[in-house]
């Protein structure tokens, strides 16, 4: 009796662990019922402990070479994670070709950045604005070791590191920084726009205007849709359930240096990564999500305001009548068969900006869970 | 371990203790097919044939790394012998050894304290009179996870983590109002970080030194013949980074021997040289 007394006690004990490990590595996304889960790689599940040090991380200067600059830098919560900058600086005051994107709802991104089919993973993508050199982001790349010995000495993160990575037997390393800097980043989920709401039957959400603005959006005159669709509006979109890969680059007639539809040499889009003549000046098409927030636009920055971008489209090419880039980008023979140019009146193009402002998500931009924990 | 010394001398003797050791067994087994004998192959960085480095004077050096991958011995008959490199010294694997010539120092601002500037290898016995090699790392490594491989793959200044792959070579001078600088890998790649299927441009690079005999050659890269096509006093700094679209690199990776457009093994490279 004595014996199944002790085996059965042992079993609850199995059991309580169990049920503790299983409720740790279930991660509640917290989500709205129809928004799908985003895709977690095998590799680095989620959990609340690995969000945390994550946040941290995100928000720590000690992860730059000189300490001046953190993730968050290039990614301010307010501006729904992008700088307000035509183009990022780095940590040593280079110049980025490209425009902070934003990191909102990133976790959907079927492919990450302006223009790379290789990166799929934020666990890939961070590395490159941590320890590249050309150009200089963060400039962790001489220093690498530095990262896991922070990881080791602060008690505070040597705490996280060896709660989230629970099973490694050195878990204090840059991998699983990356890890938990790319399980934050997946938190950032945006459904709280008067657009999610209005979806949500809330009709009192979006004014006339917007509901004007939205039948422009997806209307085949406009064409937007086509190339911003899906709830996370972009076509490289992806989710838990997507069975299939999609992803798309699209060249919007923003350049035509040489009259044969060269876009500046050093931001050529897919071509840079492909080679293919076909890919010149073909990006990704951004989130629209928190668009009114994320000026200046475009992959370098070079348009200023909404309406200035809307007039692009309107026009079917960006027209640059002077300066090293000139050209017009209407007749760029690599443009987008979805960039023919419209007719838009000024009141249909307030009605689009309304509709556009219509998916700024406040909640999202003050929400605690995604602000800087070392102000707390 | 610092390895800077005089290449001329007697290069087997110098070696490691731990290594001579393991040169000891194989060389009980020269009638079984195996290694015996050590083959050393120093390098040294030149500017029209004379030493480069980080803080010479116009121009100075800014970088100099690259990967050396499949090294061979070519003997008096033309027959080709593959060198086996010696994994005890930690800027080798068995696939790969990073030479690095810069020392961080002066101009070599993004550069590391540490020098390797040979290739330690094993061969058969014989007589060599000829040395190929890759620059570059075999598409088998160069697309794996750069923070879990093992040295010398594990250098992020080594490594393009957004066109996936390491950096093969990357190179550098400055004047006192000029340079340039150059990246040379794999580009053009096709499928995911993690899953890559392929590389348009594969951008590795063919050495073939007939003259080179181990022991007394050693492999010069001169910069000179690198940036023979570049204006280097045009006050405009320029630079590749092995994209498609920059014209800077047609040039260069034709002295490299490889044709920019195809990222192919195409004509002769004139930057590496026995001296």
């Amino acid at each position: 009796m004595r014996k199944l007394l002790l085996v059965l006690g042992l079993l609850g004990v199995i059991g309580l662990a169990a049920w503790l490990i299983t409720r740790e590595s279930a991660y509640h996304w917290d989500l709205p019922p129809d928004l799908p889960a985003p895709v977690v790689p095998d590799d680095n599940p989620m959990s609340a402990a690995k969000v945390e040090l994550g946040r941290w991380l995100f928000y720590d200067k000690r992860l730059s070479g000189n300490e001046t600059m953190s993730c968050a830098s290039c990614h301010i919560q307010a501006l729904a994670f992008t700088d307000g900058k035509a183009r990022s600086i780095g940590s040593t005051g280079e110049m980025h070709p490209r425009s902070s994107m934003s990191l909102v709802n990133v976790a959907y991104a079927s492919r990450l950045t302006w223009a790379n089919p290789l990166l799929d993973r934020l666990e890939d993508q961070a590395l490159t604005p941590l320890l590249g050199d050309n150009p200089v982001e963060m400039g962790l790349g001489g220093s690498a070791d530095r990262f896991a010995e922070l990881l080791r000495s602060e008690e505070h993160y040597s705490r996280l590191v060896r709660k989230a990575f629970s099973s490694d037997a050195d878990p204090h390393s840059l991998l699983n920084g990356v890890r938990a800097i790319s399980a934050f980043v997946r938190t950032i989920t945006s459904y709280d726009s008067a657009y999610d709401r209005y979806m949500a039957g809330d009709t009192s959400a979006m004014n006339a205007a917007a509901e004007r603005g939205m039948e422009l959006f997806f209307s085949e005159r406009l064409e937007c849709f086509h190339c911003h669709g899906g709830f996370n509006f972009t076509d490289s979109t992806t989710h838990a359930n997507a069975n299939v890969d999609r992803f798309g680059y699209h060249n919007t007639g923003l350049f035509n240096v040489d009259g044969n539809g060269a876009y500046p040499s050093d931001n050529t889009g897919l071509f840079d990564m492909t080679g293919e003549r076909r890919d010149m000046g073909r990006f990704k098409a951004p989130s629209l999500r928190n668009v009114a927030v994320t000026a200046p636009y475009m992959h370098d920055g070079s348009v200023a305001t909404l309406e200035e971008a809307i007039d692009n489209y309107a026009r079917g090419g960006r027209l640059l009548s002077d300066g090293p880039n000139a050209g017009d980008g209407r007749l760029s023979p690599f443009k987008s068969e979805f960039v023919s140019g419209f007719e838009l009146s000024a009141e249909e193009r307030a009605d689009l900006i309304a509709f556009l402002k219509s998916l700024t998500d406040d909640t999202l931009l003050a929400d605690e869970r995604f602000a800087d924990p070392f102000l707390d | 371990m610092k390895t800077r010394r005089p290449a001329s001398v007697n290069q087997v003797t110098e070696l490691p203790k731990r290594y001579l050791a393991i040169l000891a067994v194989a060389s009980l087994c020269v009638s079984c097919d195996q290694w015996d004998r050590g083959v050393d192959i120093p390098f040294l960085a030149t500017w029209n044939g004379e030493p480069l480095a980080c803080d010479s004077a116009a121009p100075a050096l800014t970088d100099l790394r690259f990967y050396v991958s499949d090294p061979q011995l070519i003997d008096s008959e033309g027959r080709i012998h593959d060198v086996g490199f010696a994994t005890e010294m930690h800027w080798q694997n068995d696939a790969v050894a990073l030479i690095d010539l810069e020392n961080g120092k002066a101009a070599c601002i993004n550069g590391t304290p540490e020098v390797f500037d040979h290739v330690v290898g094993v061969a058969r016995a014989g007589e060599y009179r000829g040395l190929r090699f890759t620059v570059g790392v075999p598409f088998s490594l160069n697309h794996a996870n750069p923070l879990t491989a093992a040295a010398p793959l594990n250098d992020a200044a080594m490594h393009w983590h957004w066109r996936s792959g390491y950096k093969f070579l990357r190179a550098g001078i400055a004047t006192e109002n000029d340079g340039f600088w150059i990246h040379v890998g794999s580009t053009g790649c096709e499928g995911t970080v993690g899953h890559v299927t392929g590389c348009r441009f594969p951008n590795r690079i063919q050495i073939e030194l007939p003259e080179f005999t181990p022991g007394k050659s050693t492999v010069a890269i001169d910069l000179a013949a690198l940036m023979a096509g570049i204006n280097l006093e045009d006050g405009v700094s320029e630079d590749c980074s092995s994209g498609p679209a920059e014209s800077s690199c047609t040039a260069v990776f034709g002295a490299l021997g490889i044709n920019h457009a195809t990222g192919e093994q195409e004509g002769t490279q004139s930057v590496f040289s026995v001296q």
